[in-house]
């Protein structure tokens, strides 16, 4: 199944590579939004600060914002039961939810830290907008990452509800899908990614995949002799029923549960998991259907003939 | 993070910027739309100044010289006790969290309910243009197995009917689609290839299909040619059943919680509309082309109408019970009214069939609910996707 559509262009000795990015050591420093940024040529956002009340003001990840530092604000203290506005509204344009700024303020509940996570595409094995793309503009590299050709897209948009991650995104201006590359034209050259080039505590580490992987459970053992439990790979070194999309090229370290960071506790490519059943229902009832419209336009005419 | 509304973001940038001095650039660096760095050499071969030949990362910083030990870890020939196990979350894997070291994990045991901080997933950005070719392709499809049943029946009136009925509502179908797409010059891409994986794909290579034959079938009728007439028509048919179902396995087929947990239902749900918005369509058509009221064929297509769309509603009702929580996005908000509507209008079509004074009405108002229904579904389906606790429900099963 692997690399079942890749394009093959001289690079025998491509490996499958990714991220790990450990979150316990991200600071929030925003190196690497700005380093895809500049690299990949990305367009301004035009995002304004504190918006909604989150001190993250990117929001989510899109078509012109490859990499984004989720800011999960926790507060102190964590038993006391939350208040209203953090303890289940969405906000309704569904991006993010607001902090309880008056209870803040008013010293009720404080700030207590954060926790970072620099999202980015996860270059599934099973990618649901690899899957989903209907004109072949999205393919498996040689390095097993996914990227979208930008010459040959032409904005059908359903890679977009197809990514179980929210990654993938129609740019409004543009018309045309954009993600991650995981540079790929990088890659080609023997260099690093961007966004890992520039992170300055190595939160996100570059690498061939099966080099990476034994280095962030290292990680989390580690981690766990130090005391901190929660510890756990998101995406990596699951047990292959149970793999996320089939394994994550961009793999994490979280320390709460991954709905803290936006993450699905599973996922999987939808056409795989659903379009066998759905299609095979639908066939089903229309074939039912053409057979009750003949057989109702028959027995009608029999009758009248009678 | 850009929305679409007003000019873009870097382009209001540039524009605020004060003029550059002569003799230096001064132009904000905000970057361009779409295009992402070249992903072929300018000079095919040539080596890139000051470029290391290997991957690294940066564990050679002072930085984590005494905080993480990553470089210490992983030095190449070091063998390490702490790649054996590996660690990661087992979904439901029982007996888990027994494992040393491994006191409790909040990925398997959460502890109360989770706040989500989404979002998680994106919401579908089609318009209006795909909900209106759904049903349009819905009346083609139904009218076309409306046609096969006339030409077994050897009614060639109302088949040469139905078919013209079918051949006007594909029409739109593709100016449609190519309508909401984001590079509409580009729509010669969706039959680059043909991928048995993408409901979108076999979607419009079963649109291109059904087009053909259906035209095909048109034509030979001109021409009086019998044999291809009935072959053309039977392979319409035939692709009808797909062009009806796919657009609720295409929905299905997302990560979109109300549609991926639909997915029994959305296919025959659609179906049932296809079915009894195209006899609906094709049994006015035969009233205006003056087929008589009792004609065998207009009865059978009141009786098709109205069990189709009786179908449709139990389906619909079935399902909605069996998401529980989930189908909350079909009773809320613009999507919500759309539901109501068209059951309403259902409702009411039913049961003025039943009581034997329908007239046209019940015709008009199963075509009605039948693309009220369609927005409602497409509509409903993007609520849902913003929704992120329904989402993060959907993805940690109980």
């Amino acid at each position: 199944m692997k690399l079942d559509i890749a394009i093959r262009d001289g690079s025998p000795e491509a490996r499958r590579m990714g991220f790990f990015t450990d979150t316990t050591v991200c600071i929030g420093c925003k190196a690497c939004e700005v380093a895809c940024k500049q690299w990949n040529d990305l367009p301004a956002d035009g995002s304004s600060f504190r918006s909604g009340g989150s001190y993250d003001h990117t929001g989510e990840l899109s078509a012109s914002t490859w990499r984004h530092v989720r800011f999960v604000e926790t507060l102190s203290p964590p038993e006391a039961p939350l208040p209203t506005p953090l303890a289940g509204v969405a906000r309704e344009d569904g991006s993010g939810f607001d902090l309880p700024l008056i209870e803040i303020a008013a010293g009720e509940v404080s700030l207590d830290r954060w926790v970072f996570m620099s999202d980015v595409c996860k270059h599934c094995t099973d990618a649901g907008c690899l899957d989903a793309c209907p004109t072949g503009a999205l393919i498996k590299t040689e390095f097993e990452t996914i990227i979208v050709q930008p010459d040959v897209c032409n904005g059908c948009g359903y890679c977009i509800p197809s990514c179980p991650f929210g990654v993938i995104d129609r740019d409004p201006y543009d018309g045309r899908a954009a993600k991650c590359t995981l540079c790929y034209d990088r890659l080609q050259d023997g260099m690093e990614p961007a966004c890992a080039k520039s992170c300055p505590t190595d939160s996100i580490q570059f690498g061939p995949l099966d080099e990476l992987v034994p280095r962030a459970q290292a990680r989390v053992r580690e981690l766990h002799a130090r005391g901190l439990d929660g510890a756990y790979l998101y995406g990596a070194g699951d047990a292959e029923q149970d793999a996320i999309a089939g394994g994550l090229g961009a793999f994490f370290l979280l320390t709460e549960p991954p709905e803290r960071f936006g993450l699905p506790a599973r996922a999987s490519s939808p056409a795989r998991e659903h379009g066998a059943v759905a299609t095979a229902a639908g066939l089903a009832a229309a074939a039912a259907g053409l057979a009750g419209v003949v057989a109702s336009v028959l027995w009608s005419h029999r009758r009248a003939a009678r | 993070m850009s929305r679409g509304r007003g000019a873009p973001a870097e382009q209001r940038i540039r524009d605020a910027a004060p003029a550059s001095p002569p003799g230096r650039d001064t132009a904000p660096a905000v970057g361009t739309r779409g295009e992402a760095a070249p992903w072929r050499r300018a000079v095919e071969g040539a080596r890139v100044a000051l470029v290391r030949e290997a991957f690294e990362d940066a564990s050679w910083s002072f930085l984590f010289r005494g905080e993480s030990r990553y470089a210490a870890t992983t030095k190449p020939g070091r063998k390490s006790s702490h790649y054996e196990t590996p660690v990661g979350p087992v979904g439901g894997g029982a007996g888990h969290a027994d494992e040393p070291g491994r006191k409790s994990s909040h990925y398997e045991t959460p502890v109360g309910p989770v706040v989500v901080a989404g979002p998680v997933i994106k919401a579908p950005v089609w318009t209006w243009e795909v909900p209106l070719y759904f049903w349009f392709g819905g009346i083609a499809a139904g009218s076309s197995f409306v046609a096969v049943a006339c030409e077994v029946a050897g009614d060639q009136r109302s088949a040469r009917v139905a078919r013209l009925v079918a051949l006007g509502a594909i029409a739109p179908g593709a100016p449609l689609l190519i309508a909401d797409l984001g590079r509409p010059g580009r729509f010669l891409n969706m039959l680059r290839i043909f991928k048995p994986r993408s409901p979108m794909s076999m979607g419009a290579w079963c649109l291109a299909a059904f087009s053909t034959t259906l035209s095909g079938a048109v034509g030979a009728d001109l021409l009086g040619r019998a044999r291809e007439r009935r072959a053309l028509t039977g392979a319409t048919a035939l692709l009808g059943t797909y062009l009806g179902s796919y657009t609720g396995a295409l929905l299905a087929s997302t990560a979109v919680p109300l549609w991926s947990r639909s997915r029994s239902f959305l296919g025959p749900v659609f179906v049932c509309t296809a079915v009894a918005t195209g006899a609906s369509a094709t049994r006015l058509a035969l009233a205006a082309t003056g087929t008589r009221r009792d004609h065998p064929t207009r009865t059978a297509l009141g009786a098709v109408e109205t069990g189709a769309m009786a179908a449709e509603l139990i389906l619909s009702l079935v399902n909605e019970r069996r998401l529980g929580p989930l189908g909350d996005a079909m009773a809320v908000g613009r999507p919500g009214r759309q539901f109501r509507f068209a059951k309403s209008a259902t409702t009411a079509g039913l049961a003025l069939r039943l009581a034997r004074r329908a007239g046209h009405a019940s015709s008009v108002a199963f075509l009605v609910s039948g693309l009220v229904f369609r927005y409602a579904w497409v509509g409903a389906g993007k609520a849902s996707a913003r929704d992120d606790e329904a989402v993060a429900r959907t993805a940690r099963p109980a």
